[in-house]
């Protein structure tokens, strides 16, 4: 910018200017937007969106999937037409893209119902352990006066091994979707009851709710409108992390032979089976695909979950 | 003087805080009692631990009392009360807060923020005249009405401290108890708050419980000031009077640490420091006793008598 | 005429931010007089604690200086890159003390060992000689019984107590220049006392060099030599504390002045300062405070004001001490400072 000379600058400019006061008003505005802030610093993150589109392009085939041309029933025993003898344990190739398992069912079918149904479990378990919870915590933080008591009951319940909880009912009940679901939402909610009411705790003395407070706000509506739209990101992060942990319970309880009945594929059955032919060096593959496809969804869910965690937080919008 | 109207009074309160499962409390408020006159400004200040913010929060029933009663217009407004006079006071005693970033729900449109003593209360007929109370109290603290459609992020602080009266008149209070609303603020526009208190007061009536340990302020802005001391009131007198001729040595070697934003004048001064236990109150408590007009001061009758000259 | 420890010129500082570039400090010139005490008065948003930071290399990592020089002992502060290059000037020759005490300090280790870590650092000394240095600094700072605090945690500690503390990190590698930031501003106004006399003392004793960095005129009377005020990013002020407090030039020192309390009548409303300060992310044309000055010329929107010397230690950056602006009757506050207390070369 070039020097203004000064010695040139006409006398009529050293009159009054005049003074608008509402300009002032005006000013400031700054146009930040909380979740176009969250967006943005999501996309920043390179993994993040890696992940997310494996996560989506894996979601999309699994929807997808059985309306493909050419696509076989996953419990159908297939039969050689020439032999009449069970296609057992075909290693992948054009005829099966993921070979066959040791009863000759279709392994490419089979992983891919697997992991529909695997993932309808988790996301039905995190959604009812993180409502239970996020409802649970949200009153216990916020009420003082049943804080004692809720902490004895929640010292109780969470002391109950929730492994043993779950392995009982699976046994008790016959195995079914339904089972393994009740059996991981029984007390899965308990972990997310204690971290919401620590969350509400530590907002729930700030200036604005002692407002809502003084100006009569009922327990309910500040719970609603203040606390909770703080804790989304907290609670999307937990709610994201669930899925992998239900998931994992399921591949466990298939383990120990309370998973899914073997007419069912899911993700657990399949990881099983294939654990069975571990030695055998040619079978490995029905080990590798399920274990690969649920490595996947473990770290992507892993990695979305924290990058959203961060991008949420205010202090990291720049 | 005393034809004035009684608006609130506090007798003998105190708050104490327990820590929940250890014996260990706190007292953060003791034994205070005081008056307030209709359409006054009364100015509470003291440093940090005070108790200055707890008896503002213990009267619109944020905090419980320990002891002692609230009485408003002659009712008592402390400990159990029915939810109609709970209502009541909701509607007649607001409150302004310190912190214009921590005290405005930030995901709430100012709308919503403002009208939510009205939500409350039901203190409106439809829609329409929500909004219209809403656009008039935004109005009255010099915002523009179009401000209600956004968020608090958007504003500077000295406007979201507006928006926090705004909060607060549109519930028609008799009494606003403001506390430290200008702390927070940058210095020139802690003078434009200060000037839209004083409107407000003048054009209705208000009466004002203003707290604050900023003490030029207070004596620009208040009636008569009380002075609290760990929990306790050591001297309540006129403004001018306390400034004037403070008795209290706490009183004096507070008004002695306020440096003068003049350097030739402030330079000649020094700090009274002040020394608590230069009190024995161990054989006979001190006495609360009227030692000028309109003056009061704690202290034992010894003290008072060489204070008093 | 006495050494300047540091000068600033032309100094020019941005902040990369959402994608935009913000000017926080905008040609900024300074020199700050070896042994006396500076005060950098402004509002949130002027910039004071940016040019603090510039000196001891603490900007935020988006922060970087674009242009002009900080000289300092013979080096050019501005034109400093890496941490090898700050470490020999930050904590050893150029101290700060931050605004919160509260957060200031480590609170998972004791007192002593934060102060030893210092002097362990930039002295080299270690041991129980460290262990001395320390229980020393202590008790020159006024904590009473330093033996044993010298164990204890922050928590155990004060308000003011903490800032002592603070202090005394700051003191341990007795630093040319001492630089605080709102030390005070957290702190009852009887500790407030006490620490801005802690501070006069150790900058007698230590031929200390302080920088005040604050926007409580009252410590500004209290504590400094000099003055420099501040607003969107340049110094629009600069004088000893007399000339600013009683012969204010500028029309934002003005404003600042005239918004105290201490200087209202009662009754009457204070003088206030309408609008907001400017968005430093645009270019500003003209003097960045004409939109909020009810007494700005046609020329402020125009062109920026240069520097215009009403002494020898005093200039201000407005047009209206151009000898062709019409002559201004400051606010009734400033008059009456200047009436009852200003003595000296005046503008009439």
């Amino acid at each position: 910018m070039a020097r203004l000379d000064i010695q040139n600058l006409g006398p009529e400019l050293f009159d009054f200017a005049s003074f608008d006061l509402a300009a002032g008003e005006r000013t400031g505005y700054s146009n930040y937007s909380y979740w176009r802030a969250t967006v943005t610093k999501f996309l920043q993150s390179r993994q993040a969106v890696i992940a997310l589109a494996i996560l989506g392009v894996l979601l999309t085939f699994t929807l997808i999937q059985p309306f493909l041309p050419g696509q076989r029933d996953p419990n159908l025993i297939n039969i050689d037409p020439e032999t009449f003898r069970h296609v057992r344990n075909v290693r992948p190739g054009a005829e099966f893209w993921f070979g066959t398992n040791s009863i000759g069912q279709d392994l490419w079918a089979r992983i891919w119902t697997g992991t529909r149904t695997s993932l309808l479990i988790a996301i039905l378990v995190a959604t009812w352990n993180t409502t239970l919870g996020i409802i649970v915590g949200a009153i216990w933080g916020y009420v003082r006066s049943i804080d004692r008591i809720m902490t004895e009951i929640y010292n109780v319940l969470d002391n109950i091994p929730t492994t043993i909880v779950m392995i009982l009912l699976a046994y008790m009940l016959r195995p079914s979707v339904t089972t393994l679901i009740i059996a991981m939402c029984a007390l899965g909610w308990v972990g997310m009851t204690r971290f919401v009411r620590t969350q509400v705790m530590i907002i729930r003395d700030r200036e604005y709710n002692l407002a809502s407070r003084c100006l009569g706000t009922p327990t309910g509506r500040i719970i609603t409108k203040n606390i909770l739209p703080y804790l989304v990101s907290v609670i999307m992060l937990r709610f994201a992390l669930t899925i992998p942990a239900a998931i994992a319970s399921e591949v466990f309880l298939s383990y120990i032979g309370l998973g899914l009945p073997l007419h069912i594929p899911s993700l657990g059955n399949l990881v099983n089976e294939g654990r069975q032919l571990m030695m055998i060096p040619a079978m490995r593959y029905q080990l590798i695909f399920p274990s690969v496809v649920l490595s996947l969804i473990t770290i992507s869910f892993y990695i979305i979950g924290n990058a959203f965690s961060d991008a949420a937080d205010p202090r990291n919008h720049t | 003087m005393t034809d004035r109207e009684v608006l609130l009074e506090l007798k003998n309160v105190s708050v104490v805080f327990t820590q929940r499962g250890s014996r260990q409390s706190l007292t953060a408020v003791n034994d205070v009692s005081f008056k307030l006159w209709r359409g006054e400004t009364l100015g509470v200040v003291g440093e940090s631990g005070s108790g200055k913010t707890t008896i503002g929060r213990t009267i619109v029933r944020i905090n419980e009392a320990s002891s002692g009663e609230v009485f408003f217009k002659g009712q008592r407004i402390s400990g159990k009360i029915s939810p109609e006079l709970d209502a009541e006071v909701t509607r007649r005693i607001q409150m302004i807060f310190q912190d214009p970033m921590a005290s405005l729900n930030e995901r709430a449109k100012v709308d919503y923020i403002v009208s939510e003593g009205l939500y409350n209360t039901k203190a409106y007929r439809d829609e329409g005249e929500r909004q219209a109370k809403v656009e008039a109290s935004l109005r009255e603290v010099g915002l523009l009405p179009e401000f209600a459609s956004r968020f608090p992020h958007e504003f500077s602080g000295g406007q979201r401290q507006r928006i926090g009266v705004a909060r607060a008149l549109i519930m028609e209070p008799e009494i606003i108890i403001a506390d430290e609303p200008i702390s927070a603020l940058d210095v020139s526009i802690r003078a434009q708050i200060l000037n839209l208190l004083a409107t407000l007061q003048r054009e209705k009536g208000l009466t004002y419980i203003f707290i604050a340990h900023d003490l030029s302020v207070v004596r620009f802005i208040t009636d008569r000031v009380a002075v609290l001391c760990k929990g306790k009131i050591v001297e309540l007198a006129e403004t001018e009077e306390l400034f004037s001729f403070p008795l209290h040595p706490y009183t004096r070697s507070l008004l002695s640490a306020v440096p003068l934003p003049n350097p030739v004048e402030q330079r000649k001064r020094r700090p009274l420091p002040y020394d608590p236990s230069q009190h024995d109150y161990s054989q006979t408590p001190p006495l609360w006793a009227e030692v000028r007009p309109g003056h009061f001061v704690l202290g034992s009758e010894r003290e008072l008598h060489t204070w008093a000259g | 005429m006495t050494e300047n420890l540091i000068s600033v010129r032309g100094l020019v500082v941005k902040f990369s931010l959402r994608g935009r570039v913000l000017t926080a400090i905008r040609e900024a010139s300074l020199d700050v007089p070896q042994g006396k005490t500076l005060a950098i008065v402004g509002e949130s948003g002027s910039g004071k604690s940016v040019l603090a930071k510039t000196f001891v290399g603490m900007l935020d990592a988006n922060g970087w200086v674009d242009s002009g020089s900080i000289l300092f002992a013979g080096e050019d502060l501005a034109t400093y890159k890496g941490e090898k290059q700050w470490i020999r000037i930050r904590g050893k020759k150029i101290a700060m003390v931050f605004q919160d005490p509260m957060t200031a300090l480590n609170p998972l280790r004791t007192v002593g060992l934060q102060i030893e870590e210092t002097v362990r650092l930039h002295q080299g000394i270690s041991g129980n000689a460290s262990k001395e240095r320390a229980v020393e600094l202590l008790a020159e700072v006024g904590i009473p019984s330093p033996r044993e605090r010298y164990r204890q945690y922050p928590h155990e500690f004060s308000g003011g107590m903490r800032q002592r503390v603070v202090i005394a990190i700051a003191m341990a590698c007795q630093p040319q220049l001492l630089i605080c930031d709102e030390p005070t501003t957290a702190l009852d106004v009887t500790i407030q006392a006490q620490i801005l006399e802690l501070i006069r003392r150790l900058q007698e004793q230590h031929k200390l060099t302080v920088i005040y960095i604050t926007h409580d005129l009252g410590v500004v009377a209290h504590v400094a030599d000099k003055v420099a005020v501040m607003y969107a990013g340049d110094i629009v002020e600069c004088g000893l504390v007399e000339e600013i407090f009683y012969n204010a030039q500028h029309p934002y020192t003005w404003a600042l002045l005239s918004s105290l309390p201490q200087l209202g009548v009662k009754g009457e409303p204070l003088f206030s300062i309408s609008g907001t300060p400017p968005n430093l992310f645009s270019e500003i044309v003209g003097d960045a405070f004409a939109p909020r000055n009810p007494l700005a010329l046609k020329v402020d929107f125009v062109a920026r004001p240069p520097i215009f010397q009403v002494s020898d230690t005093h200039y201000a950056k407005t047009w209206l001490l151009d000898p062709r602006a019409p002559a201004v009757e400051p606010p009734p506050a400033i008059k009456h400072l200047r009436t009852n207390f200003g003595g000296g070369a005046m503008r009439a």
